[in-house]
Parts: C-alpha cells; structure tokens; sequence
C-alpha cells in the first residue's frame, strides 16, 4: 500500500513535470522547426535562481517562484530574438547556438553554486495522513501547481486568439503570415511561455529532487522523447505521452532496479519511434 | 578544400603558381611537422592531448562519412564506446591481445551499426537524427546496467595496455598518428570512389538516386557502416590507452561534442572536421590555467563560428578572399551547401 501510493504521486509528479518542460519545447519545434537544446540548461537554471532568491536574499518561497518565472522567461525573449530568429530554418546553426548557451549556463552555474548537489526548501511543510499511507503536502502542491499550468496552458493555445495564432504557425508560417500574423511576436511570446514554465518546473522539481549543474540534460531527453513521440503540432500529444514516459519512469524503478529500468524505458522509445516514425498524434515534417 | 572550388572554375593551364605537386607536398610537410611534435613538445601531459586529438579527429571524420549521406547521427560517440567496451571487456575476460582486440571491437561496432541501421533506414532527417540519440542513451544504460561485464556505474578498469606497461607517450603517439593517417587516407578514398558519389547522391536528392538505380537504403546501411568501423577503431584504441572507461565518456553530451567538432569545422569540407577537433580540442588545453572557466572558450568558440563562419572554419580563407575582392563584396560566401 505505502509503495502504491508513493508509486502513484511519482507518477503524477514526475508526469507533470516532464510535460511542463516539454510543453516550452513543443511549442519551438512546433512552429520553428527549432530543436532548442538549451532547454534543459534553463529548466536548471530557473531552479538554481529560485534557489538564489529564498536563500541568499531571504524571500518568500512564492515570490521567488514568481520572480525566477518573470526572469527566466524574459530570457526567453532575448534568447528568441538573438540566437533563434537568425538562424531559423538552418538546423546546424540553431544546434551550434543552443550548445554554447547551455555549456555557458551550466558552467556559469558550476562556477557560482559548485558541483555539490542542493536543494530549494520546501513550499509547503507538513504530511497529510489518511489511514494507513501519508502523502506531504509538498508533493500534492507540486502536483496541484502542475496541473492548473497544464490546463491553464491547453485553455491558452485551444481558446485564446494567441493560441490559435501558434497553431497557424505551426502548420504552415507562410500562410500564417499572409493571414496578418506576426510570426515574430508570436514566436517571442512562445519562447517566453515555455521558458518560464521551464523555470517553474526547475524550481518544483528542485524542491521535490535536488539540484545540480547537470540536471538539465536528463530533463532534455524527456522533453526530447516527449515531443518526438507525441508528434508535430499536437499538445494532447505532449499530455499523452508524459503521462505513459512519466508511468513508465515510475514504475520500472520499482520492478527493474538501476539503469536497466531507464535501458527498458528507451528501448520502449526507440521501438514506437520506429514503428511511427512521425509521431503518434501530430503529422510528419521534412526538416 | 578551397582548391577544390578552384579546380572546377578555372582550367589548370590557367592556374599560376601551383604544380600539381604542391597538394601533396603541402600535406606531406604537415604530416612530417605533427610526426616531429614529440621532439618538440616533452610534457606528457601534452603528448596525452595530442593523442587524444588523433582519436577524436577519426571519430569525427567517421562521423562525417555518415553525415554526407544525408544522415544526421546522434549516436557516434556511443559507437565510440561499443568499440572501446567490446575491444575491453574481449581483452580483459578473455585475455586475448589488444593488438586482435582492436580490428575485432570495430568490427562489432561496424555489425552493431549496420543491424541498427536496418530498421533505422526508414526513418529521415530528423527523425533518424532522435531514433539514433535514443539509440545511443540505450547504449549508454546498457552499459551501466552491466554488472561486473562492463563495470557498472564506475566503469570497466584494469584493461591491457596495448604496449608493455611503463612505455611513455611517444611510442603510443605514433602509433595513433599510424592509425589517424590509415583511417584518415581509407574514409577519403571512400567519399571520393563511387559509392562515396552514389552517398552525396542520396544526401541531394533521395528520390532522384532512387530513379536512376543507387540502392538508397543499403548505400544509407552501407555508410553507417563504414562510419561505425572507425568509430569502433578509435573507440577501442582508446580503451588500450587510456585503461579505464566509463560509459559516461560516451554518453550524449560526447556525442554532440563530436557533431560540434564536425559543424565548426565545415561538414561540407573533407578537411572541416579535422581542424574542427584540433581547435576545440588544443585551444581550451592552451587555455587551461584558467580552469573551470575553459568551458566559456569552447562555448566562445563556437557563438564566433555561428555568427560570423556560418560554413564553418574552412570556409575562413575563401571569406576572407572575398572580403577583399570587388566580386565578393558584401556577399560573403555564396556557393550553395
């Protein structure tokens, strides 16, 4: 029973997680076509931030949150505006830039925090006991702020004229622009949503896990499984398969122990990546 | 590799002042000055990093022998570690000799590679590019997984040395520039013989090598192939260097440095990946003493080359050429990639 239940929040909070930070992604592969490898980086680097604020500056857990969001998320922008938009359509140049920002994020981090793992404190304390098994408050919060981001973000791209300006990139940029979109703008505010909801990812799962210079890269390869299973221009995609890889990285653990779990997880990848190339839910596209 | 631009433009009566001597010449010199550098450089330390340059000047070149077939591979440096294991574990568990240990490892690379590249033949451009990072993350995995086979999380130790134990650097660094200049001299007759032509062939057009009969999907097989043999050859000389391996040197982070190596150089240039390791791997060693900032000159390195040499550093004389010519004047580089 107690194993059941732990089992069950890693599911939804490990779920929740990966498809926040794969969300962001999603949205630049989408309508760029732009694999952003420095994704992972800045998920690392809101976390640390976020850590930054409560710790050395002494603030309240929630405004840091909201602060790190803020920051983070305007170097979403300058990131969209000098290193994407010169080079969109040219998939060498994109990969040669997003590397050198996360080798200079993850060294400048090394560099300030040290390699020694740490931790953001918790938002929440305390343990919610009912019968038999307890859960903390701490990862129902996590989970709870998860979800309402999801939903919130699946209202903004289906609902909202902004939104269906993404979706029209996504499908065809030219035509969208002949339509009066501004492809620019819409492409920063993207670039801005996903990296703030990389930064509040960062700062949950600091809290939940730990921190460390390099956590962005596992938390790319994710992101990376997510998008390219789900497929092009699909979010319920996204939603779909972070909850299988989310399951999947739950419960192997419990039945396979160490790497051999995370072997089964990509092998599993690889076999539906070859049995549908293009995605399970989204169309195919020549890059 | 400008010269080749020239030789196709101008006749070779018109050309003044180069015999056809003076490529080979030029190369032969080169090669005399890196097999001089042990009497100039004593330190080990740098003899260390130039044989390192060697092994991941082989790895790059065999990575772009894939790339010119229109194949983005995110795999190469898990190739590397599926020679170096393999050439390890045969030495360490069967005792048999490094010197047979080697040719065999790249060989289980090369039949890996080729019985991967099967199904992955169906899969394109940036797909292919993620089925083979997956790939090569399962590798990875599978090697932690190991158990005492391959060492687990603290890596395969106590490999033999492919030399008696004692040796210094000097004997092992000629022995990998033997080994750099063979495999070097192999993969450039393979892109310039005619299947290396049928490859460039499919990377243009996949549709129209089809309909004029080059089997796409056995050449695309046939590639990788050849890719992962020397990948495999570089991956287990480096295992009966250096002794240790842990899967962590050949993870994805490897394997990006490796296509880094490749971009920054030029991929469209048989020469681009070679000065692409020698810069990234030999400035960041000069710059050493300022230690944990050397990531930021690897880094800076290649936010220049974006911005400034978008077709990499071999395509840096013919930008500066035409800097200075009326013809070029504001243009740059204007061939088509």
């Amino acid at each position: 029973m107690e194993l059941i239940v732990a089992t069950l929040t890693n599911f939804l909070i490990l779920s929740s997680m990966y498809i926040l930070v794969a969300l962001g992604f999603a949205f630049l592969f989408n309508m760029l076509r732009i694999l952003n490898f420095a994704h992972g980086a800045i998920y690392m680097v809101g976390g640390y931030l976020g850590l930054a604020f409560i710790i050395l500056l002494g603030f309240n857990p929630w405004i840091a949150l909201l602060l790190t969001t803020v920051i983070i998320a305007a170097f979403g922008l300058f990131l969209e505006k000098f290193c994407f938009r010169p080079f969109v359509g040219d998939f060498n140049r994109i990969v040669m830039v997003c590397i050198a920002i996360s080798v200079i994020l993850q060294t400048a981090v090394n560099i300030i925090a040290g390699t020694k793992t740490l931790a953001l404190p918790p938002f929440v304390e305390g343990v919610l006991r009912a019968g038999s098994f307890s859960v903390s408050y701490e990862r129902m919060v996590t989970f709870a702020i998860g979800a309402a981001l999801l939903g919130l973000i699946t209202w903004f791209v289906y609902r909202t004229k902004w939104g269906q300006q993404m979706q029209a990139i996504a499908q065809d940029m030219e035509g969208a622009s002949l339509q009066g979109i501004n492809v620019h703008r819409i492409s920063a505010l993207a670039c801005f949503i996903g990296c703030g909801l990389a930064a509040v990812a960062g700062c949950l799962m600091g809290a939940y896990l730990r921190l460390g210079p390099f956590m962005g890269d596992l938390m790319l390869i994710k992101a990376l499984i997510l998008v390219i299973l789900a497929g092009v221009g699909s979010i319920n995609g996204v939603l779909i398969a972070g909850l299988i890889l989310g399951g999947l990285d739950a419960v192997l653990p419990v039945l396979v122990s160490g790497a051999a779990s995370d072997a089964i997880t990509v092998g599993i990848v690889v076999v539906l990546l070859l049995i549908r190339p293009q995605g399970f839910f989204g169309y195919e596209v020549e890059i | 590799m400008s010269d080749n631009q020239l030789s196709i433009s101008i006749p070779p009566a018109l050309r003044t002042g180069r015999s056809k001597w003076t490529k080979p010449a030029t190369y032969t010199g080169l090669v005399v000055i890196i097999a001089l550098l042990p009497l100039l450089v004593s330190s080990p330390y740098m003899l260390h990093i130039f044989i390192l340059t060697l092994i991941y000047t082989i790895a790059a070149v065999s990575l772009r022998t894939i790339i010119t077939s229109g194949q983005f591979p995110l795999a190469h440096a898990a190739f590397m570690g599926i020679g170096a294991f393999s050439s390890g574990m045969m030495a360490k568990w069967l005792g048999w000799s490094p010197w047979l240990t080697i040719p065999l490892g790249a060989l289980v690379t090369m039949g890996i590679g080729m019985l991967i590249g099967y199904p992955f033949a169906r899969l394109r451009a940036l797909y292919y590019a993620m089925g083979s990072l997956f790939f090569g993350m399962g590798i990875i995995y599978i090697l932690y997984a190991g158990g005492t086979w391959t060492g687990g999380y603290s890596g395969l130790t106590g490999i033999p040395p492919l030399l008696p134990i004692g040796t210094s650097k000097v004997p092992y660094y000629y022995l990998f520039l033997g080994l750099a200049i063979v495999s070097l001299l192999a993969l450039y007759r393979f892109e310039f013989s005619r299947i290396g032509i049928n490859l460039k062939a499919i990377a243009q057009s996949h549709l129209v090598a089809s309909s004029v009969g080059i089997n796409e999907g056995w050449y695309r097989i046939l590639a990788v192939g050849v890719g992962c043999f020397f990948a495999g050859l570089a991956g287990a000389g480096y295992a009966h260097y250096s002794l240790v391996l842990s899967g962590s040197s050949f993870n994805f982070l490897a394997t990006l440095w490796l296509v880094m190596y490749v971009l920054i150089g030029g991929k469209d240039s048989f020469a681009g990946p070679i000065i692409g390791t020698v810069i990234l791997v030999l400035i960041p060693e000069f710059a050493r003493d300022l230690k944990i900032y050397t990531p930021f000159i690897s880094a800076g390195i290649l936010l220049i080359v974006v911005f400034l040499i978008p077709q990499g550093l071999v395509s840096l004389p013919r930008l500066i050429r035409s800097a200075f010519t009326e013809r070029g004047k504001g243009k740059g580089i204007t061939h088509a990639s």
